[in-house]
C-alpha cells in the first residue's frame, strides 16, 4: 500500500461516482467551430441550492422542479447546503463558473446570503428564492416564491380556537424562533387565540408556555416533556412543524397524555399526514412543497419569455383533518 | 529524541517501499492534488461560450457575411461588463459597414420584448439578432412568427475544463482560505497530541463580537475604519481568550483537550448566539469588506493573507526554538519536560494561536458575506482537522508540517468542487469525503508501521 496506490484508489472512486450519471448530452453542437444559425437544443441548466436535503420538505421541491423543468428542456441541477450560509455561497460561485441559466435558492440566512447573490446578478444569471426569504439589499432577486406562513398560523389559530373554544385551557407552543416561517406561524396563530380571548370571558385559552422545539424529532420531545411536566392540565400544543409535533407526541405517549393533550401542527408533510390519519396529531394547516417547486419554474420560464414576473407569490396553506387523510390518495399508496 | 534517532537508523536502510521514499513521503500528496485536479479537468471539459469584445465583432463579421450590409440587426445582451463590451463591440463593427442596428437591449427578456415589439411597431423587420449563449436561449424571440429563435447568430464556442477557468481556481482557493487558515492552528495543537474541537465555534464568537461591537459602538455602516479594525482586534482577541482558556485547563488540570475544547464549543456557541439574540447582523461599513472581499492584482485578499500566513507558520515551525519545542512536547511530553521545554507555557500558547487564527477565519467569513452570524462556523472543526489529517499530520502527535495541512486542505476542496463541477449526488460527496479522510489515517497509521517496526 503507498500514498501512489491510495491516490489510484480515491480517483477512481470519485470517477466512479463522477460517471454514476450519464454525461451531460453536449449542448449546441451546431455552434461549435464557427458562428452559425443559433438551433435550440437543450435551454440550459437551472442550478438549485436547498437549505437541506435532509428534510423531505425540501426534496419534494427539488423533485417537482426537476420534473416541470424537463418539460420545458431545462435541467435541474440539486446541491444541498446542509444549512451552511459559506456553503451555500460557495454553491452559487460553482453554478456560476458553470453557467447556469438560472439559480434558486432556500437561503441559509437572510442576510449572509447576500453578496453571493450579487455576484450572480453581476454574471448576468437570474436569481430566484423558495421557502425562505432574502432580507437584505446587496443582490436582486427576481421573484421569491413560498407557503402564506402568517396566514397559515391563522389557521392553525383558528382550529385551535375550534378545539378549546367552549372549554378554554393551557396550551403550550413548540417554536422554531430561528426561522422567519416560524415566526410568521406563531404570529398568525397568537393573533386568532388573543382575538378569542379578548371577546370571551370564561373559556380562555391560556398560553402557558413558549419553548423551543428545534423543529426537530428529539427537540421537541425534549421540550414537549418538559411542557407537560411544568403543566400538568396541558389541554393541547401548537408545533411549528411536523418533526417537532411527533416528537411532542412521542413525549405525551411517555407519560400517558397523548388522549388529554391535543396536537397541532404545521407542514403536511407525509409523516404528519400519516400521523393525522392515526389521529396522533389533530390536524395541520399544510404547505404544498410541490405547488412551490411548480410554481417556481414556472416563474423561471416567465422570465426567459420575456413576461413580467411578481417579485413575491405566496401559496395560501389549507387546514388538513383526519377527513382529509381518509380520502388523500397520498395516503392510499 | 527517540524519534530522532529511530529516523536516522531509518534513513540508513535503502528505501524498499514507497511509502519511505523521502521524496514520495513530503511531496506524495502534492502529487495526489495534481492527478485530482488533471482528473476533474478531463472530467468537466465543455463548450465554452464565449462573451466580450472579440465574440461581439466575431458575430458582426458573420451576420455581414450572410445577410450583407442591407441587413437590420437586433443586439441582445445582459448587462454585465462582459456583455456590455460584446454589445459597444458588435455594434460598432456592424455600422462600420453601413448595417442598421435597429436597438441594442442590455438586460433581461422583457427588455427584449419590449425592444421587438417597439421594432414590429414601427412595421420594422428583423433580419438577424446577435446574441450569446444565454439570451439565444430565451424563449422571447419564439412569441414572434416573424422573429423567432432561429435568426440569433451567437459566437463560436471552444473547448475548456470548467474546473481550470481562472474563476473557478479563485473560488476554489478562496473557498479554502478560512479553512486552511483555521487549520495552521490546529495542526500546531495536534502535532503537541491535542485537539480543538471549539475552533467552529469561535468562528461564530468572533464573526457575531465584531459585528456587534460595529453595530453598536463604532455607529453602524458609518463606522470609521480604525474603530472597524478595532473591532476586528476584539472579535480576535474573545477568541484567543477562549484558547488560552482551554490551554490553561489542559495544562493546569491535565484535562483531556477533547473534554475541555467540547465544552468551549458548546459555550462559545450559545454565547454567540445569545449575544446576537439569533439572528444576523448586517449593519456593517464597506470598509470592513475590504478583507475579505477585496481583491489586490487579481487575486482575493483571504488568498493573500492565507499565502502569508502559510509562510510565516512554515518558518516558525521549521526554523524556531517555538517550532521545535512543539514537535518535541508531541513527540514524548515527559521527554520534553525533562530536556528543558517548557511544556506548559508552549502548550497554552498553542491554544491561544489556534483559538486567534479561528476568530481570524470569523473576520475573514464576516467580511466575505458581509452580516456577523451565530450560525458560521458549523461543523467547521471537522472540516479543519480532515484538512490536517489528509495532510499528513499524525493525530497521535509529534509528527505532520504545516505545508502539508495546506494540501490536505486543498485536496479536500478540490474533490469537493470538483463533485459539484460533475454533478455528483450531494449524499455521495459524502460517502466521498468520507472514505478519503480513512484512507488518510489509514496512510498515516501504516507509515508509522513503516518506521517503527
Amino acid at each position: 500500500m503507498s500514498r501512489f496506490s491510495t491516490a489510484v484508489v480515491l480517483l477512481a472512486s470519485v470517477a466512479w461516482l463522477g460517471c454514476g450519471k450519464p454525461e451531460q448530452p453536449t449542448k449546441a453542437v451546431q455552434a461549435v467551430g464557427k458562428a452559425d444559425l443559433k438551433q435550440v437544443a437543450s435551454k440550459g441548466t437551472i442550478g438549485f441550492s436547498a437549505l437541506t436535503l435532509t428534510n423531505p420538505f425540501f426534496q419534494v421541491i427539488a423533485d417537482q422542479m426537476k420534473a416541470e423543468a424537463a418539460k420545458s428542456g431545462y435541467d435541474l441541477l440539486v446541491v444541498s447546503a446542509e444549512r451552511d450560509v459559506k456553503q451555500q455561497a460557495d454553491q452559487v460561485n460553482e453554478f456560476i463558473v458553470k453557467g447556469v441559466s438560472a439559480i434558486v435558492l432556500n437561503p441559509c440566512d437572510s442576510q449572509s446570503i447576500g453578496p453571493a447573490i450579487a455576484k450572480a446578478n453581476a454574471a448576468g444569471i437570474p436569481v430566484f428564492t423558495n421557502d425562505i426569504k432574502y432580507d437584505g439589499d446587496q443582490g436582486k432577486v427576481v421573484c421569491h416564491i413560498a407557503t402564506e406562513n402568517y396566514q397559515g398560523g391563522k389557521l392553525a389559530g383558528e382550529a385551535m380556537v375550534k378545539l378549546l373554544g367552549g372549554t378554554g385551557g393551557k396550551i403550550a407552543i413548540l417554536h422554531f424562533p430561528q426561522t422567519e416561517s416560524c415566526q410568521l406561524r406563531v404570529k398568525g396563530f397568537l393573533e386568532i387565540v388573543n382575538a378569542h380571548n379578548a371577546k370571551s370571558a370564561g373559556d380562555q385559552i391560556d398560553v402557558v408556555s413558549t419553548l423551543d422545539g428545534g423543529g426537530a424529532r428529539d427537540e421537541g420531545f425534549k421540550a414537549a416533556k418538559d411542557a407537560i411536566e411544568a403543566h400538568p392540565d396541558l389541554a393541547a400544543i401548537f408545533a411549528i412543524n411536523d418533526p417537532s409535533a411527533l416528537g411532542a407526541r412521542a413525549a405525551l405517549e411517555t407519560v400517558a397524555k397523548e388522549g388529554q393533550v391535543k396536537i397541532i401542527g404545521f407542514d403536511g408533510q407525509l409523516i404528519g399526514k400519516q400521523a393525522i390519519r392515526d389521529g396522533k396529531i389533530l390536524c395541520d394547516p399544510i404547505q404544498f412543497p410541490d405547488r412551490i417547486g411548480r410554481v417556481t419554474v414556472e416563474q423561471i420560464l416567465k422570465h426567459f419569455n420575456g413576461d413580467e414576473v411578481p417579485a413575491e407569490i405566496l401559496i395560501p396553506s389549507e387546514l388538513y383533518y383526519k377527513e382529509d387523510a381518509d380520502r388523500d390518495p397520498e395516503l392510499k399508496q | 529524541m527517540a524519534k530522532t534517532l529511530t529516523q536516522t537508523l531509518n534513513s540508513t536502510k535503502p528505501p524498499t517501499r514507497l511509502l519511505d521514499n523521502p521524496f514520495i513521503r513530503d511531496y506524495g500528496m502534492v502529487f495526489v492534488l495534481l492527478l485530482l485536479g488533471g482528473l476533474f479537468s478531463l472530467l468537466t471539459l465543455k463548450d465554452q461560450h464565449p462573451t466580450g469584445e472579440d465574440a461581439g465583432r466575431q458575430v458582426a463579421d458573420s451576420i455581414i457575411a450572410r445577410s450583407g450590409p442591407q441587413a437590420r440587426v437586433l443586439i441582445v445582451t445582459r448587462d454585465t461588463a462582459e456583455d456590455l463590451l460584446f454589445s459597444a463591440a458588435a455594434a460598432k463593427q456592424l455600422e462600420r459597414v453601413g448595417v442598421k442596428v435597429l436597438a441594442s437591449v442590455n438586460g433581461t427578456a422583457t427588455d427584449a420584448r419590449q425592444a421587438i415589439e417597439g421594432i414590429l411597431a414601427q412595421s420594422g423587420e428583423i433580419d438577424a439578432i446577435a446574441a450569446n449563449d444565454v439570451t439565444s436561449k430565451w424563449t422571447v424571440y419564439d412569441r414572434y412568427s416573424s422573429v423567432g429563435s432561429a435568426k440569433c447568430v451567437v459566437p463560436a464556442s471552444y473547448t475548456w475544463p470548467d474546473f481550470l477557468k481562472v474563476s473557478n481556481l479563485l473560488g476554489v482557493a478562496n473557498q479554502t482560505a478560512i479553512y486552511a487558515l483555521i487549520a495552521i492552528g490546529m495542526t500546531m495543537v495536534i502535532i503537541t497530541g491535542g485537539i480543538d474541537l471549539s475552533v467552529g465555534s469561535l468562528v461564530a464568537l468572533s464573526s457575531v463580537t465584531a459585528a456587534i461591537l460595529i453595530r453598536d459602538v463604532a455607529g453602524g455602516p458609518q463606522a470609521s475604519a480604525p474603530a472597524v479594525i478595532l473591532a476586528g482586534v476584539a472579535g480576535i482577541g474573545c477568541c484567543a481568550l477562549a484558547g488560552a482558556f482551554n490551554g490553561f485547563m489542559v495544562t493546569a488540570f491535565q484535562i483531556p483537550p477533547f473534554i475541555v475544547s467540547l465544552g468551549m464549543m458548546m459555550m462559545a456557541s450559545g454565547l454567540s448566539f445569545r449575544l446576537s439574540a439569533g439572528r444576523s447582523i448586517p449593519e456593517l461599513p464597506n470598509s470592513f469588506f475590504w478583507l475579505g472581499r477585496g481583491v489586490t492584482l487579481g487575486i482575493p485578499h483571504p488568498i493573500l493573507l492565507m499565502i502569508l500566513l502559510y509562510a510565516i507558520a512554515h518558518v516558525v515551525m521549521s526554523r524556531t526554538v517555538f517550532g521545535r519545542y512543539v514537535y518535541a512536547i508531541g513527540g514524548n511530553p515527559e521527554a520534553a519536560r525533562l530536556s528543558g521545554v517548557p511544556v506548559k507555557r508552549i502548550l497554552l500558547l498553542v491554544y491561544t494561536l489556534c483559538g486567534a487564527l479561528a476568530g481570524l477565519g470569523g473576520i475573514v467569513l464576516t467580511s466575505q458575506l458581509s452580516a456577523g452570524d451565530p450560525k458560521f462556523g458549523l461543523m467547521y472543526e471537522l472540516e479543519v482537522i480532515a484538512a490536517v489529517v489528509v495532510g499528513g499530520t499524525s493525530l497521535m502527535g509529534g509528527r505532520g508540517k504545516v505545508f502539508g495541512t495546506l494540501i490536505g486542505a486543498f485536496i479536500i476542496a478540490v474533490i469537493k468542487n470538483g463533485m459539484n463541477l460533475t454533478d455528483v449526488d450531494p449524499f455521495n460527496q459524502k460517502i466521498v469525503l468520507g472514505a478519503v479522510l480513512m484512507v488518510a489515517v489509514l496512510l498515516d497509521t501504516l507509515k508509522r508501521r513503516g518506521t517503527h517496526v
